[in-house]
């Protein structure tokens, strides 16, 4: 006990050294406490995400492949790259796999209908076809592709729960062929809730030339409010491509028309893994099920990168920072404190002299050292939860700059690329710009082992000095 | 009956070839004072750290009743057994007279419960008075420091009390005094008293003198009691 006594009061006594100690230990303990409480909060931000993304699997249509395919069969010099699509019945096989815990479909088809106008309608229809190469002098016949004016969405509510769409009347559709339109197409037709249309569309088999049509008859159930872009950022602008055309049904009544074999009702699923690690083994399972091999199984990587990148560089810098200022504050508090024990050898050696042992004198200095601390501890784990937020918000909005950057400058240097616009979703995505640090019992306990290292360090530094010691010498030396 | 006996031990330094110390043997016994005198550099300040358990002998044995140095912790022994006093005071110069005594009853494990008291009374008994004991040791005058070393060697009641020329820094009257404390120490309270010293005046209280020249006992002269006391 009289030796916690005497350390407390050395303590006070040596003002000047041990202010220059606890300087360095509060600026250590200070940076740690930021750093900490922004890699869990961050840590814990980046496994959300890598669970909720890693876990979202999407069966995207690789388009190069798409277009290599379509280059490798052209025979007449015209390259017909069509977006392909998976059989309905695969989407459903696929979604028994064992390795998911859940999935969503949603199904798309373009359309027209003789009783209804669409917004843009004079700038034409689209057919979801590229064609590339040769196409000049082509003529329309029978294997021209129908110039859609609408297109039914099956299922297409990510809008909705994004709030960019919103239902303006009635109600959602339920039940099958039932259908929801934009205020703007039902307002430029006058569409009334209860009314029913006939939309056509085709299904083709490209390779075959076969083209057999199909018929939708949708009665209206309400009307949503859109203020999603008319179009696709890239994307080419007519009727079939305005998102205003859009009518939202359920995903059975879209693919109620599909047949085997053919194209022309585009059916995708977002399946839901039981674990992110479990992507090889899906992608070997779905492929084995008939999946083409020009369709990749991808999880979102570009949304993730997008939302948790910044913060990620956050949790790099915030590491790499306090790495630094461990290494260099315990190289200098080991410093301080071999210095403050060649100033006390003679203290030390009187001490010796008096009989007191080795290692009550190297507890006492260890004592004094972890008094420092616990005083630098408290300041520190206050000061440090009060610069935390300010200090994180600066780094973030660094970090969202220079990812940023990074991305405009891949973009004006990326070229042209084949994309499929309806699912880039990575463009809507906004990167994580608000972080609430909190400062949990985990990182407590972090901080404080940090400190109680950094004090042991400078007490076995004393220790490893006090061994060496001979209270003779020490007296002899200074007498 | 010796309370401490020094058996043939020689002594060097290390990186010396030179012995400082060459088979002295001696013994010593509560009651009385005993100086070791000698010139500067024939190896008394060498033998009274041997002796205090500051150092340790390759050669020959120090028997503190009947146990050898080497083999007993020595921490102990320089805590509860033996007050060192020494020339250069060697006190705690960061605090204050009585907490250097304060400091010195919690090292040796002194029963005392009011150990602050103690110290007090202590420190008055050489001379010290309460004020003076509140002050830093640095600021104290070196016959202070000296009287604050003696209370600090006494304050555990040892068996023996050791003192390095301990009035060489003092003038007459406070060497005096305080030569006065260690007869008493030794006649009234039965302690052992070994002071090493070179002053004649000194040697003369003792009630046995060795004279140590080259390492050796030159010669050793036991006075009657009575003159000192």
């Amino acid at each position: 006990m009289y030796i916690l006594e005497n350390a407390f009061n050395n303590v006070l006594r040596n003002k000047g050294r041990n202010i220059l100690i606890g300087a360095i230990l509060f600026a250590v303990i200070v940076t740690a406490v930021i750093a900490l409480m922004i890699n869990t909060t961050t840590s814990s931000i980046i496994e959300n995400y890598k669970g909720r993304f890693g876990s979202e699997i999407r069966l995207e249509p690789n388009m190069e492949k798409v277009r290599d395919e379509a280059m490798k069969n052209s025979t007449d010099g015209m390259v017909r790259v069509t977006v392909p699509s998976i059989p309905a019945e695969n989407y459903i096989a696929f979604s028994e796999s064992e390795y998911l815990q859940g999935s969503i479909m949603t199904a798309s088809a373009g359309v027209i209908c003789d009783s209804i106008t669409s917004v843009d309608a004079e700038l034409g229809g689209g057919s979801g076809m590229m064609m590339m190469g040769g196409g000049a002098g082509i003529e329309a016949s029978e294997n021209t592709p129908m110039q859609f004016m609408m297109s039914l969405q099956g299922n297409k509510l990510a809008e909705f729960e994004a709030g960019t769409r919103e239902l303006a009347s009635g109600e959602m559709p339920d039940e099958l062929n039932e259908c929801i339109v934009s205020t703007d197409l039902a307002e430029s037709n006058d569409i009334q809730i209860g009314d029913s249309f006939t939309f056509t569309g085709e299904l083709r088999d490209m390779a075959e030339g076969i083209v057999q049509p199909t018929s939708y008859t949708l009665t209206v159930v309400g009307t949503y409010y859109d203020v999603t872009d008319e179009y696709a950022e890239g994307s080419a602008q007519n009727a079939f491509t305005n998102r205003r055309n859009e009518i939202i049904t359920t995903y059975d009544t879209v693919v109620q028309e599909i047949q085997s074999g053919m194209n022309g009702i585009k059916v995708a699923a977002t399946y839901y893994l039981k674990n992110p690690e479990l992507l090889d083994e899906f992608a070997a399972e779905v492929y084995s099920k008939g999946l083409p091999e020009t369709f990749d199984v991808t999880t979102d990587k570009a949304t993730y990168n997008k939302i948790v990148g910044p913060v990620e560089g956050l949790k790099g810098v915030a590491i790499m920072f306090m790495s630094v200022v461990l290494v260099f504050g315990g190289v200098i508090i080991a410093l301080l404190a071999s210095i403050a024990i060649r100033e006390r050898k003679y203290e030390i050696g009187v001490l010796r002299a008096m009989g007191m042992k080795k290692t009550k004198v190297a507890f006492g200095l260890w004592s004094e050292m972890l008094l420092i601390t616990l005083l630098c501890l408290v300041a520190g784990l206050g000061t440090g939860r009060l610069l935390a937020q300010p200090v994180t918000d600066a780094l973030l909005a660094g970090q969202i700059e220079a990812a940023e950057a990074a991305q405009d400058e891949q973009q004006s240097n990326g070229g042209m690329m084949l994309r499929m616009p309806q699912q880039d979703t990575a463009a809507d995505a906004e990167p994580l710009s608000d972080i609430d640090l909190s400062l949990g019992l985990d990182t407590m306990l972090q901080i404080i082992g940090i400190a109680l290292v950094l004090a042991s360090l400078a007490g076995l530094i004393s220790i490893s000095r006090i061994t060496k010691y001979e209270p003779i010498k020490i007296l002899m030396e200074r007498n | 009956m010796n309370v401490l006996t020094v058996n043939n031990i020689s002594y060097q330094y290390e990186g010396s070839k030179k012995n400082v110390l060459k088979g002295i043997s001696a013994g010593f016994e509560a009651g009385k004072v005993y100086t070791l005198v000698g010139k500067s550099g024939s190896g008394k300040s060498t033998m009274l750290s041997l002796i205090s358990g500051l150092d340790i002998c390759k050669n020959g044995e120090i028997l503190y009743k009947d146990a050898d140095l080497r083999v007993i912790d020595r921490d102990k022994y320089r805590a509860r057994d033996i007050g060192v006093i020494f020339q250069s005071y060697n006190l705690l110069t960061n605090v204050t007279a009585v907490q250097n005594i304060v400091l010195s009853l919690h090292i040796s494990k002194a029963p005392e419960k009011d150990k602050k008291s103690f110290a007090y009374s202590l420190l008055e008994k050489v001379g010290i008075d309460r004020e003076t004991a509140d002050r830093p040791v640095l600021k104290l005058s070196g016959g202070e420091q000296q009287r604050v070393g003696i209370a600090r060697a006494i304050s555990h009641n040892p068996d023996m009390i050791i003192a390095d020329e301990p009035t060489g820094n003092l003038d007459r009257d406070t060497e005096a005094e305080i030569l006065k404390i260690f007869i008493n120490l030794a006649h009234s309270e039965n302690k052992c008293v070994i002071i090493v010293t070179h002053s004649k005046k000194v040697s003369e209280i003792a009630d046995v003198i060795y004279g140590i020249s080259d390492g050796k006992i030159a010669f050793h002269k036991q006075l009657p009691i009575e003159k000192n006391s």
